[in-house]
Parts: C-alpha cells; sequence; structure tokens
C-alpha cells in the first residue's frame, strides 16, 4: 500500500470503477508483452513456416510438366483477375469420381505443383465454379473463348462473370494456352486428343479454324464446304468418319423412353436450359455462342436429317450428350444430366424440325419423327459391328497412352479400321494414326513448353523427366 | 452538475474533473482521423460486398463494366474490409483508449497519428484503384502489390513507434491487460504481413507475375499462415483489447480475472501462430502441418475460453446495462459471435468436417460470423462509444442507434443462416457426385435472401455515418436542453409575477 501512497495523483487518473493492479502480482511489462510476445509468434513461426520451406520440397510428380511463356502470361493473368476466387487448383480425394466422364480425374499429388512457373500458388478456398487443376483438354480452345466472352453462351446457368470487358484479343488467347496446358502431362495428352479430333473433323466437313481471340464474336457463323467438294471415298459410308467418333454400340441404338407428351416436355426444358446458347433458341445452330464455333453447332431443324441421316439416330445423339464430342465445341453431359434426361433430350430434338421449340408450343408425340437407318448404314453397321473385332473385347490391354487417347477420341474405331476422310486430300483416319497424330502434338507442346520454361531459368526436374510417357488418369 | 447528468443520462460517464466540464483533456486528434475515415471505408466495402451479392443473383447485372467485376471486386472487398474498415478503426479506438490506459496525455506523436491516416488512406484508395484496373499479386488477401505493401508496412512501423513510445512515457506503471494487445499485436502483425507479402521478393512491381516463394505449394503454406494471422493476431487480439476495455469501463467494473486475461494472450500467441494450414486441409501440403494445424485450431478453445469466462465474470450483475447501454450491447453481441466462430472454427479444421464445408458456402459464411458478426459490430459500438467521448456530448439518436444495431444484427443473421444452410445443400449435394454448376440453381434463392440482409448492413453502415456525422456537426446536449426546458415549460410554465 506504500505505492499508493506515494503516487496518490496516478489513481485519480485511473477511470472510475478501475481496479489497480495488484502490486504483488505484476503481471505483464512492456517488455514482456513486446519481446515475450514476439519471441512466442517466432517459435511457431519457426515451426510452422520456416521448417516446411525448407524441409518440404517433394520432386516433380511424373504427370508434372511446365507451362509455355504464353500460357505463364495468361497463368499471370489468371492471377491478377482474381480468378482463384471461384476456382480452386487442386482436387481432394473425395472430388474424383469413377465414371465415363471426369472433371476430376485425378487426386492432386504434391509433385504436381513443382517448378517455379507454378507460383504464386492457386490453391483458392472456395468454388463457386469447377476445379480447374484439371481442366486442359475437357474443351476445345474455341468453346473456350466463348465461355470467355460470355460464359452463359456455353453454360446458361453458370455465374461467372463475362470476360469480354477484361481481356483484349490476345489476352483472352494467353488464358485460353494456360487452362489448356495447366493440368501437367495428362492435361497435354488430352488437349493433343482433343485437336487431333479438331483436325480430323474440320478436314472431313471442310471448315476453316476457328477466329482468334473475341473475334467471333463480330464474325459470321463458319461455313463449311459445298457438298461437291466433300465426296465420300468408294465404299466407305459418307457419315463413317462422324460414326468413328461415336462407340459402335449405340449407332442402331433406339430411344428406351416413350414417347410421351411428358418426357417431351422434359426434353424441351432441359434443351432450353442447358442446349440454347450454342444451338439457338429456334435449334438452328445460331445460338449466339456459335459465332465463335469451328465446327459450329449442329442444326436441328431439318426434318431430312431427323428422319434419315447416317449418323442422326438417337444412339448417335444419347451418346455426343453423354461423353461429348471432342473435337468440336460439344462436351459432355454425362455429369451434370441423368441418364433418363439425356434420352428425353434426344426425344426431344427429333420433334424440333415440325416447330417445338416456339414458344408456348407443347411438343406433342404426333411431333415425333422416327428415324429409319438407311440401307448403306445397315451394310456399313454389319460389315463394322463385328465381335471379333470390336475393341471391348480384345483381352490384350491397351498400355500405349497415345493409343488410349486415340481410343478416347475415336471410340468408334476398330484396330482393323482403315478409313478416310472425305476431304480431297483423302486423309487417313485409323488408330495407329491417330495414336502417332496425337503424339505429335503432344511432344511438340511438351518441348516448347519445356524449352520455354529453361530458357526462362524456371526451377526444372532432370531433363529425364520429360520422357516419362503421360499417363491417362481414371479412363477406362 | 446532477441536472445534466439526467439530461444526457445516455452518455457514457465523463473522465475526469475536466472532461465535466464540457473539455476532454485528450487531445484525440489520431483517434479521430483514424475512427472517422474507418466509418466510411466500412460503407465502401459494405458496397463492394453488396456488388458481389448482386452479382451471384444476376451475373450480368454490371456487364461491360471492367472494374466491377466480380473477381476483381472480391479481393478488394476482402483486402479493404480486414485492412481499411477494420484496421482504420482498431487503430483508432487504440489511439484513443492507450493514453486513457497509460496516463499520458494523448498519443506520443497526434501528428504522426494523422499524418499515417492520411497516408494509409491514400494508399489504401490507391490499393483498392489498382485491384479494380487488374494489378494484383495474385495471393489471396496478400493481393496488393509491391509498392503499397511496402507503403503500407512503412506507415504500419511508424504506428508502432507511437505506440511503444506512448507506453515509454506512461505515468501508469504497470499496464492494463489490453495495452499487452496494443504493444504485442502490431509487432506481430508487422511481421507477419512483411513475411507473408514474400517483401523481398517484388516480383513484377505492377503484380504481372508476383513476388511469390518459388515453390508453389511453400508459397501456399506460407499464403495461408500469413492469411490467417490477419485474423489470429491481429483482428482477434485487438477484439480482445477492445473488449477488456469496453466491458469493464462501462459497467464500471473490475475485470473479472488478470489471470484468466494471461491465459488468454499467451495462448493466442502460441496457438493462433499455428493453424493457417487447415484452410489448405486437403491439399497435398505436409501431413504433419496440417497435424499442427488440426491440434492448435482445437487448442485455441484455451484462450478463448479464458477470455469467455473473463468477460462473462466480468458482466455479472451488469445485464441491465446490455440492454440500456447501445456501445455496450454492441460489444456483447459481438462477443457472443466471436465464441461461435471459434467453436465453429475448431469443427472445420477437423478432416471430416472439412470434407464437407470446405469449398462451400459455409465457408463464407464463416468467414463473415468472424469479420462481420464479431469485429465490425463490435467495431460499431466502439466508434459509437468513442464519438461520444471524443465530442463530450451524447450521439445525435439514440434511435438512429437503435436502427443501426437492429439492421446490422438482424442482417448478419439472415445473411449467416441462409449462406450456412447454402453451404451445406453445397456441400451434401457434392458428395453426391452433383457437379458445381448444378448446385448454383438450388442456391439462387439463398443468393436472393443473402443479398436482401446484405442491404441491411450496407443500410446500417449509413445509419452510423449519418448518426456520427449529425453528432459531430450538430451540437445533441445543446438541442436536448432545448427541448427538456420546452417541455418544462409546457408541464410547468414559469411563474410570472
Amino acid at each position: 500500500m506504500a505505492d499508493r501512497e506515494d503516487r496518490p495523483a496516478a489513481d485519480d487518473r485511473l477511470p472510475r470503477g478501475w481496479v489497480r493492479h495488484p502490486s504483488e502480482r505484476m503481471l505483464i511489462t512492456p517488455l514482456v508483452a513486446g519481446i515475450g510476445g514476439l519471441l512466442a509468434f517466432f517459435t511457431v513461426v519457426a515451426i510452422v513456416v520456416w521448417l516446411p520451406i525448407h524441409t518440404f520440397d517433394p520432386p516433380a510428380s511424373q504427370d508434372w510438366a511446365p507451362l509455355s511463356d504464353v500460357a505463364l502470361k495468361g497463368r499471370n493473368l489468371f492471377a491478377q483477375n482474381g480468378c482463384y476466387v471461384c476456382h480452386s487448383g487442386y482436387s481432394r480425394p473425395q472430388d474424383v469420381r469413377e465414371a465415363l466422364y471426369f472433371l476430376y480425374p485425378k487426386v492432386s499429388q504434391p509433385g504436381d505443383f513443382y517448378g517455379s512457373d507454378q507460383s504464386p500458388n492457386l490453391l483458392g478456398t472456395e468454388r463457386t465454379g469447377p476445379d480447374l487443376s484439371q481442366e486442359s483438354g475437357w474443351h476445345p480452345n474455341d468453346w473456350q473463348r466463348a465461355h470467355f466472352f460470355d460464359p452463359r453462351f456455353m453454360d446458361p446457368k453458370s455465374l461467372m462473370p463475362d470476360m469480354k470487358s477484361l481481356f483484349s484479343d490476345k489476352q483472352v488467347d494467353q488464358l485460353v494456352s494456360f487452362v489448356e496446358e495447366r493440368s501437367g502431362k495428362s492435361g497435354l495428352l488430352r488437349y493433343a486428343g482433343q485437336l487431333y479430333a479438331k483436325h480430323v473433323v474440320l478436314a472431313n466437313q471442310g471448315f476453316p479454324e476457328a477466329y482468334r481471340g473475341f473475334q467471333g464474336a463480330h464474325k459470321k457463323i463458319v461455313e463449311s464446304l459445298p457438298d461437291s467438294k466433300l465426296v465420300a471415298p468408294k465404299n466407305q459410308l459418307e457419315e463413317a468418319p462422324n460414326l468413328s467418333q461415336i462407340d459402335r454400340s449405340y449407332w442402331l441404338a433406339g430411344d428406351p423412353l416413350p414417347v410421351t407428351e411428358g418426357n417431351l416436355l422434359r426434353g424441351k426444358i432441359v434443351f432450353l436450359e442447358r442446349c440454347v446458347g450454342c444451338h439457338g433458341l429456334k435449334g438452328d445452330g445460331k445460338g449466339p455462342g456459335a459465332r465463335f464455333l469451328s465446327p459450329p453447332p449442329a442444326d436441328f431443324t431439318s426434318k431430312d436429317d431427323a428422319c434419315c441421316g447416317g449418323d442422326t439416330g438417337p444412339g448417335d445423339f444419347y451418346y455426343r450428350i453423354l461423353r461429348g464430342w471432342p473435337g468440336t465445341a460439344m462436351e459432355n453431359f454425362g455429369e451434370r444430366l441423368s441418364v433418363d434426361d439425356i434420352w428425353r433430350v434426344v426425344l426431344f430434338v427429333k420433334t424440333i424440325p415440325n416447330g417445338t421449340l416456339k414458344p408456348n408450343r407443347v411438343p406433342e408425340p404426333k411431333d415425333y419423327i422416327v428415324w429409319q437407318p438407311s440401307p448403306e448404314l445397315l451394310a456399313w453397321v454389319k460389315s463394322h459391328q463385328t465381335l471379333p473385332t470390336n475393341a471391348s473385347f480384345q483381352k490384350k490391354v491397351v498400355t500405349d497412352p497415345f493409343m488410349q487417347e486415340a481410343m478416347r477420341v475415336l471410340p468408334g474405331l476398330n484396330a482393323s479400321d482403315h478409313l478416310q476422310l472425305n476431304d480431297t486430300a483423302r486423309t487417313p483416319l485409323s488408330l495407329t494414326d491417330a495414336a502417332a497424330g496425337i503424339k505429335a502434338l503432344y511432344t511438340d507442346m511438351l518441348n516448347r513448353a519445356w524449352a520455354d520454361a529453361k530458357a526462362r531459368g524456371e526451377k526444372m526436374p532432370p531433363d529425364a523427366q520429360k520422357d516419362v510417357p503421360p499417363t491417362v488418369p481414371g479412363q477406362q | 452538475m446532477g441536472e445534466s447528468r439526467a439530461l444526457t443520462s445516455e452518455a457514457p460517464a465523463p473522465l475526469t474533473a475536466r472532461a465535466r466540464s464540457g473539455f476532454s483533456p485528450f487531445p484525440d486528434g489520431a483517434a479521430k482521423h483514424w475512427i472517422l475515415s474507418s466509418i466510411i471505408w466500412l460503407t465502401v466495402v459494405d458496397l463492394f460486398g453488396l456488388v458481389l451479392a448482386t452479382e451471384f443473383v444476376t451475373p450480368e447485372a454490371f456487364g461491360g463494366i471492367s472494374w466491377l467485376s466480380f473477381s476483381r471486386v472480391r479481393p478488394s472487398h476482402v483486402n479493404g474490409v480486414i485492412l481499411a474498415w477494420l484496421t482504420m478503426m482498431y487503430f483508432g479506438a487504440l489511439f484513443y483508449m492507450l493514453p486513457r490506459l497509460v496516463g499520458t496525455r494523448g498519443m506520443w506523436s497526434e501528428r504522426l497519428g494523422i499524418i499515417c491516416a492520411w497516408a494509409w488512406n491514400l494508399m489504401y484508395l490507391l490499393g483498392i484503384i489498382g485491384l479494380l484496373t487488374g494489378h494484383s499479386q495474385g495471393r489471396e488477401y496478400a493481393e496488393f502489390i509491391w509498392p503499397i505493401d511496402i507503403a503500407l508496412l512503412v506507415i504500419w512501423c511508424a504506428n508502432i513507434v507511437n505506440i511503444l513510445a506512448t507506453v515509454a512515457i506512461r505515468t501508469i506503471r504497470p499496464i492494463y491487460v489490453s495495452v499487452w494487445f496494443f504493444i504485442a499485436s502490431p509487432l506481430w502483425l508487422a511481421v507477419d504481413y512483411a513475411i507473408g507479402n514474400v517483401i523481398w521478393n517484388p516480383g513484377n512491381v505492377w503484380g504481372s507475375r508476383s513476388g511469390a516463394l518459388s515453390s508453389s505449394l511453400s508459397d501456399a503454406i506460407l499464403n495461408w499462415w500469413y492469411a490467417h494471422n490477419l485474423f489470429g493476431l491481429w483482428l482477434t487480439p485487438m477484439l480482445l483489447a477492445l473488449t477488456y476495455y469496453i466491458v469493464p469501463r462501462v459497467t464500471n467494473t473490475p475485470l473479472y480475472s488478470y489471470t484468466l486475461s494471461l491465459v488468454s494472450f499467451w495462448g493466442m500467441a502460441f496457438f493462433y501462430t499455428g493453424v493457417g494450414d487447415h484452410h489448405i486441409l486437403q491439399s497435398p501440403t505436409p501431413a504433419w502441418l496440417k497435424t499442427i494445424a488440426e491440434v492448435s485450431s482445437w487448442m485455441l478453445l484455451v484462450p478463448v475460453f479464458a477470455f469467455t469466462i473473463n468477460i462473462l465474470g466480468t458482466m455479472k450483475g451488469n445485464w441491465d446495462r446490455f440492454f440500456t447501454n447501445l456501445p455496450l450491447r454492441f460489444t456483447m453481441t459481438a462477443f457472443f459471435f466471436y465464441f461461435l466462430v471459434n467453436i465453429q472454427g475448431a469443427f472445420e479444421a477437423i478432416q471430416p468436417f472439412n470434407k464437407l464445408t470446405h469449398f462451400t458456402n459455409f465457408v463464407v459464411a464463416h468467414a463473415h460470423l468472424a469479420l462481420l458478426g464479431a469485429f465490425t459490430i463490435l467495431g460499431m459500438g466502439v466508434i459509437d462509444y468513442i464519438v461520444a467521448q471524443v465530442y463530450q456530448r451524447p450521439l445525435f439518436s439514440r434511435s438512429l442507434s437503435e436502427w443501426q444495431y437492429w439492421l446490422v444484427t438482424v442482417g448478419f443473421t439472415g445473411f449467416f443462416s441462409v449462406l450456412t444452410l447454402a453451404g451445406f445443400q453445397q456441400g451434401f449435394a457434392w458428395q453426391d457426385g452433383i457437379p458445381e454448376v448444378n448446385v448454383l440453381p438450388q442456391l439462387h434463392a439463398y443468393y436472393i435472401a443473402r443479398g436482401i440482409f446484405g442491404a441491411m448492413i450496407v443500410l446500417s453502415g449509413i445509419v452510423q455515418i449519418v448518426n456520427i456525422g449529425m453528432t459531430i456537426f450538430t451540437n445533441t446536449a445543446e438541442r436536448r436542453r432545448a427541448e427538456t426546458y420546452k417541455v418544462a415549460d409546457a408541464v410547468a410554465p414559469p411563474v410570472t409575477s
């Protein structure tokens, strides 16, 4: 209490009701709070920051690949514009689902993040949109451009902001490069497959390359060569190259659902919810996104196609909705639509030529156009749907990743098939050609990225790592 | 004296003999600048939030305006909430409380504090403009480009000098609990900010390639250690410091236990620093680090409970004031949300729960529980309290304060509930293998509700601006006195003879 008497003034200065520190228990001095607080802080920092940074350096995983210069510019744009606030950058064990159609084909490994071009980190903490760590190759570049311009063009349910005011033509192509290169070797392999399939589709139907950047917004929808210049090779069905991208068991498949008003109406709803961005409100393939795309979206308004096309059977449509059409902007909806809904959309699409997409028009069973396979198609199926050559029955497991990828983008081909495209050059179409082509595209992209990263002086694994072949995670 | 006390009964008790005559002995120049700036920032960052909420409902609402693009506004919102609104409010409160706690006439240098406030405002404005025009380092919570980082750090260090110098010239030797945090917390954050922003590696000064650790996963570990410690070592300790001041001060009750405050101080220093990795619990970072993060997240409950018991002990017998005293009501509401956010956070930091809720709106709700429910509501109450004290007059309008309280409390509670439900819906849908885009239409109703509740929160901030503005620019005491005389004259007319 001597303290109290010594300095009565200090007591006065204390707020009313305030207790003085009991002087026998002097708790913390400024020095203890400051220095002691920092010591406690640094002790923990040494453990949770210094230690992991200096000991955690996993080697590059087999799947790791560097980014090319263009892709790295795209990555910087991705970071600068805050894309990571909605798109995370790693997939977790529970994200990976065994299915035919993958958004998350594998769990991210520590070694996937090797290399200084993966910095700054883009791990993210929220998913309003999907994780993008394995996005490469699931969509072709023209789809990506249309989607960046206005995401609702490609997916009417999307909440992503449109990027038309954010990026120049050059920048959007850099972003596309980043998205298509970011998923390591397996992503590059998928993208190579996508590019190869695009070559096939464009050559077969005589379409020009898609417009670069956002140019598509101001241009006309691309058109294919006139039919006179596209003649099918002798002894080959005109639609054979298209059918080669559809599993052959679907070539003649019928719609399992009955043609009822309920099924058709549900089909129309789903069509309006998901498909009109590209295929248009009239179903004529002239939706707002169509101008970006080459080949352009399918036109469903022709009665002739609906009843008698070689590759317009219900099974063909079903397969393309389920798994997408590599090389075109048609993406797989297998994860987003139920099997029944897909079949209902297929039912509905066959009523579009009768004007069922008009507003307030309820599609009725009498609008349904029954598809009949032509004799040529039946003959083609008969000669190409033989059990012994069916890939599904092959005992020998395919281990070559490029062949696996070729089989993914050309699932309708058998190992023994040697077809030709309809272009005047008669480009050959077979699994071996495709595997070689995909390998060439893949190797070219990887070499370019590797050389770019080396020239930039990035942290790189030994060169031998480059030759480790890619894997096809989770496939077949 | 008795008469004026009755007339201004809502005003917190005046401090000293001089204060009773209507003049504060403290200059409070620095406190005023920081506090008044923070009120403006609150509405700015709230409006950013409202833009984001609108874009969740109609993504094309601001179509074509690049600087209102969601991805650019969100970092501006997050950075603005933490380092513009809350930080300026905290420094303002600190500059108000510290001289009163250590017995000095104002800060060591009020002028330095004022210069820092202007500099901080300017740098923040530049930083936000940078983010909105695409100049960002792209590291979450550490987006500002390098020159801004450096400027902010310099201003921060100037504030530290000011604080430590004030403590050094103190006339009351023992330092109160709040002052422990006032000393330690800015120091912690300065180091955290410097390390977390990798300031030794500027990268491109315009942000086109950010300065980060060259190894991506190490960078992520550092990034999230830093981001969590914005809360753990700055926002939370300052919440404790302010609550330790406001509650005993308003209730005129001594702090329940100094020993418990020791536990809360040292527990915070040791356990809060190591939890950062729980933000990336399922990423391919080292397992042992995740274990530390999980264990620390639960050990955190030790200082949290110590603080809770301490405040509840102090409040014992004082709960009537919870209903009558608005700053106390704000503070105790924030205290309740603070307790809740820690319990919730502990659960989020364990693997099974994290698997379900991570990446969903549940986390967004959790973040708002801390930053809006706890820190912002506390800030609103503290500002109401401090402005009344600094200007030595009651607030302009009690009912505006009530509106402010109920708007933010109801708005936030609705906001939080809606996003939590949306988070569970997302989590369970993803668990069933439903892809993200298919869940979005299900969330539409939640997003609309969130926007409405968010608008209430914005309104609450605007109500505060009006109330504080009118308090400063009109003399409430004078007005009340005139009103009282008017009533008195009507009831009992002066005897004329």
